[in-house]
């Protein structure tokens, strides 16, 4: 089986009427909301240009979780970052779930609203893990039609992340950043670039990250992502709970470099540090950012 | 059939080699998800037959990264759900019922935050539950609290909402409860047992089980979760209220529970009670379909409904 050619015809393309919305502004530079920061936010005034919440975390009926997301989105941006949408799943979306993603970005109007090109469970079932898929172009067909309909349900183009993955399947048909391009050109759905995601993955399938990083169109990527991971010499293990690794930084340069100035965080999920230290952290990546672009650092300093 | 091992000593195939090296017929996407759900679910090693080894490892050990995960992060979730259960049996026996839950109830919530909200019935159904009764009603109260945190906005009843009333109209007001409240009976003195571990307190009272049921109540005050022991006659005079009997009705039923002289300063003091602790949310006069409501709404919307989620921090009352 060789790599095969996607299909690139212009028939391949479905425009639709809110699709045609604005590329999401450039934000700045923000860190994901996590619970243990909410008094630090809301008490201090951290160098945090925007903030990325959890979807699902506010996806309850109501209480303090809706009461701080309120309270933040006042002062800072939100962009809204799910885990369940499970877009490549071959089950048929949970309505329920939908509704309430719908319902939440209308409640907090957020920059934008992104999940993950992965699965998550199939016959009812959710594994709350960001599955695999091969890259066939069934699979392209269908993660393709499923975006269209998320984006038509929720009446604003969405952003997908690539995932961390540790297997790779026989038949697949085309790269990963094939696939991506691809989807994003037939659906006008954004890219959430997850820096540690692909150094990850490079490194598990073999693969230089920095081809990688060409395949992707340069114009579609509206957020970076920056974490850390756990090394186990035979592969690497995505825990975004550390810190961001130099490897990573690297290849932030060159993400920088390759598409420009895009909103970026620091993404911790586990070992949550006080927030002085994601902002310190943060501003590694700022740093970065402006040495790579250096019209960034002009406009900082103005 | 099973894949070729990729052995390139270079460790840096070129990628389209890689595909060329592919294995058997091809699946569907569907079939894939089926064979790695059952992989992981079962153990069912048929999709190791669709996957790659990398130069450095085996496709054995690249999918237990899958397999390792899946109860690893559930458990987790529930350890996370339920800390101060954990913190009383102690983290392995813990760790071994959650394992169990885990098998047992596979997730089929998108939001991991309900995942656990079974395991208090999977501790009561457990083969350790007649040792320890008071294991699950530790749990159970966890969940009562969680659950008040997240749950549903509502308008809060307070004094000003019974202004409107004249004197001779109380008798036939009606009461709703918040949606937090949640009423426990609790068979054993796990309420003691759970306030001790949320105190951090370095004994915990002994065990009992008790000759009769002890009531608690827990509901959310402004944005935190509230625990205190309710009496039998207040339990009784809240449970016909939550049934909607009219205040005077509520009163008279008082009154056959203790010395009826006092019923009524008895009743008025439990509603007291209940305004200041913002544990009703509306008041309905018997006959008229038109409720009173506080003068604030708490939220200014009402939303329909992961990773990881907010521990309520509660209080007692």
């Amino acid at each position: 089986m060789s790599l095969t050619k996607v299909d690139q015809s212009a028939s391949a393309l479905r425009p639709a009427e809110h699709l045609h919305s604005a590329r999401p502004p450039y934000l700045g530079f923000g860190l994901g909301l996590r619970p243990q920061h909410y008094t630090d936010i809301l008490e201090g005034n951290p160098a945090v240009d925007w903030f990325e919440v959890i979807s699902e975390n506010y996806m309850v009926p109501g209480g303090q979780p809706l009461r701080m997301l309120d309270k933040i989105r006042d002062r800072y941006p939100i962009v809204m970052h799910g885990v369940s949408l499970s877009i490549a799943s071959t089950s048929p979306f949970d309505e329920t779930y939908l509704a309430g993603l719908k319902s939440l970005a209308e409640r907090t109007e957020p920059k934008f609203v992104s999940d993950h090109l992965c699965w998550t469970g199939v016959h009812g079932v959710n594994l709350h893990d960001l599955l695999p898929i091969p890259y066939t172009r069934e699979a392209l067909d269908h993660v393709v039609s499923r975006v269209q309909y998320v984006q038509d349900y929720l009446q604003r183009p969405i952003a997908l992340e690539n995932v961390s993955t540790y297997v790779q399947f026989g038949h697949s048909e085309m790269t990963e950043w094939d696939f991506i391009a691809e989807m994003t050109k037939r659906t006008g759905c954004w890219l959430v670039f997850d820096v540690n995601n692909v150094f990850v993955s490079a490194f598990n399938h073999e693969y230089d990250p920095h081809t990688f990083i060409n395949g992707i169109p340069a114009d579609r990527v509206v957020q970076f992502h920056l974490a850390g991971h756990e090394h186990n010499m035979t592969h690497i293990i995505d825990t975004h709970d550390a810190l961001v690794p130099e490897g990573v930084w690297d290849l932030y340069r060159a993400a920088v470099k390759r598409f420009g100035p895009v909103s970026t965080i620091i993404e911790r999920d586990d070992h949550i540090p006080p927030l002085a230290e994601l902002v310190s952290e943060l501003n590694m990546a700022r740093g970065i950012a402006q040495e790579m672009l250096p019209e960034l650092a002009v406009k900082a300093a103005s | 059939m099973t894949g070729k091992r990729n052995t390139g000593a270079t460790g840096r195939k070129v990628q389209a080699d890689r595909f060329v090296e592919a294995t058997p017929a091809p699946l569907t996407l569907s079939e894939i998800q089926d064979r790695l759900q059952r992989a992981i679910l079962n153990g069912d090693d048929a999709v190791l037959d669709n996957i790659l080894d990398n130069s450095r490892t085996t496709r054995q050990t690249l999918f237990g990264v899958y397999r390792n995960a899946y109860v690893g992060r559930l458990v987790d979730i529930l350890q996370s759900d339920y800390q101060l259960t954990c913190d009383y049996c102690g983290a392995d026996y813990f760790r071994e019922q959650a394992r169990a839950y885990v098998g047992a109830h596979p997730s089929h919530t998108q939001n991991a935050r309900w995942y656990g909200v079974r395991f208090p019935e999977f501790l009561k159904a457990s083969d350790g539950h007649a040792a320890h009764p008071e294991l699950a009603e530790i749990a159970l109260i966890e969940k009562t609290v969680a659950d008040a945190f997240d749950a549903p906005d509502a308008p809060v009843l307070g004094f000003e909402g019974l202004a409107g009333y004249a004197p001779e109209q109380w008798g036939q007001l009606c009461f709703a409860p918040h949606p937090s409240v949640t009423r426990l009976d609790l068979a054993t003195n796990a309420f003691a047992l759970w306030k001790a571990l949320k105190d951090d307190d370095e004994t915990l009272p002994e065990v009992s089980k008790l000759d009769v049921p002890e009531h608690i109540v827990i509901w959310r005050h402004d944005t935190a979760p509230m625990v205190r022991v309710m009496g039998a006659e207040e339990t009784m005079m809240w449970t016909e209220a939550c049934r909607g009997v009219r205040f005077d009705g509520l009163c008279e039923m008082v009154a056959t529970f203790d010395d009826p002289d006092t019923a009524a300063v008895r009743a008025a003091g439990y509603l007291q009670g209940w305004l200041t602790s913002h544990m009703l949310t509306t008041v309905t006069l018997a006959g008229s379909s038109k409720k009173k409501r506080a003068a604030k709404d708490v939220e200014r919307k009402a939303p329909s409904h992961g990773r990881k989620k907010t521990v309520p921090q509660s209080g007692i009352a």
